[in-house]
């Protein structure tokens, strides 16, 4: 947390000095301080960041992509006059503990589309998402999908 | 340049304008059928959310960002609006 | 070059907008409906606060741009689940062709034994 307050010092630094206070050079001086902190790495002391940088990226991307693939396919069904979905509340086990994980995850799930998280057991132990794509009524799978793909990679970015 | 010349820009911003104008009436449309009071409040803060893209647009159409303001409060009205909304949709039921 | 990126970005913000209207309209139920019109608007909105971003181009405005699409994009899923939440317990009625209901079972299940969920 302290390494990324640096990288931001490091760049408004950057923007500072070069005098050009626009969005695109504020990312370059970004990019710059990453890489500072990243061979100043012997003498700071190591951190988890650098750890922490490319995760992150790495669920960004497969967020977008999961985004616009569910997007694609609720646009289908809502422009075509048949009706493809088949919804249902199912019950998704968690693994996620504190507050924040859990708050993370049902937002996420919220966020993509064909997907909403519903309700919380009273032991924070399964969440109750409401989908509306399961595949061939395995319910089963689409909880997998739902453990597998999303839950495990929020974990792996916050723990 | 005629005065009638139209940029790809403001094309495009007035096809956004007319497509998210189509996408009002049409969340009015479900505001005002209904059938129930949760279809209502759901119809109520996809007009919020229409609007603020509709302040965005609007912020390109007239070359003002102070127009970004505006779309803040009503980004903040709608969410305060729903979660009442949501709150007293369980309360009534709790109520009975 | 920035003018094409944010007209693209503003008309693929309208298009989601417009889907967002058309779902609402036509899904069956209440929480399709849910899932078919705050998430395309939600997205919509946030292309079209980018788009603004792209355009203006200074520091001042694309921060603000960047909050308000932060704000809506918190808020959406938080205000999505409480609608969702409350009209469940309410007993808004699922589409006929649902095919599981896990919530209602559970509830069921905790119902008979006589202690309410």
């Amino acid at each position: 947390m302290t390494t990324f307050l640096w990288n931001l010092l490091l760049a408004l630094a950057w923007t500072v000095s070069t005098g050009l206070f626009t969005v695109a050079n504020l990312l370059v001086g970004l990019v710059l301080g990453y890489f500072i902190l990243l061979f100043a790495q012997r003498a700071l002391g190591p951190s988890a960041y650098f750890a922490k940088v490319p995760l992150v990226g790495r669920f960004a991307l497969f967020y977008l992509g999961q985004l616009i693939l569910a997007n694609l396919r609720v646009a289908y069904d809502v422009l075509t006059p048949k009706h493809h979905m088949r919804p249902g509340v199912i019950a998704v086990p968690l693994e996620a503990r504190t507050d924040a994980e859990i708050t993370l995850l049902a937002n996420l799930i919220t966020l993509t589309p064909g997907s909403l998280s519903l309700d919380l057991s009273g032991d924070r132990r399964v969440l109750y998402v409401h989908a509306m794509y399961i595949d061939g009524g395995d319910v089963d799978a689409a909880r997998r999908q739902i453990k597998e793909g999303l839950e495990r990679r929020v974990l792996e970015v916050l723990r | 340049m005629s005065l009638y010349a139209v940029t790809l820009l403001e094309g495009a911003v007035t096809l956004a304008l007319a497509m998210s104008g189509l996408a009002l009436f049409l969340a009015f449309f479900r505001l005002v059928r209904g059938p129930s009071l949760p279809d209502r409040v759901v119809a109520l803060d996809l007009i919020g959310v229409i609007a603020v893209g509709v302040i965005a647009a609007y912020d390109i159409l007239t070359e003002q960002p102070v127009l970004l303001d505006a779309a803040t409060v009503v980004a903040l009205v709608a969410f305060l609006g729903t979660v009442a909304f949501a709150h007293y949709v369980e309360r009534r039921k709790q109520d009975e | 070059m920035n003018d094409i990126a944010s007209a693209l970005l503003i008309v693929v913000g309208g298009a989601f907008m417009l889907l967002a209207g058309v779902g609402v309209v036509r899904m069956p139920d209440l929480f399709m409906r849910m899932q078919a019109a705050t998430k395309a608007a939600t997205l919509g909105a946030g292309c079209m606060l980018l788009a603004v971003a792209v355009h203006f181009g200074e520091l001042t405005v694309v921060t603000r741009a960047l909050l308000v699409t932060a704000f809506v994009f918190l808020t959406a899923p938080v205000a999505a689940h409480m609608i969702a939440r409350a009209a469940y317990s309410v007993g808004t009625p699922l589409w006929e062709g649902t095919i599981a209901d896990e919530l209602r079972d559970r509830r069921q299940a905790l119902g008979e034994e006589g202690d309410a969920p």
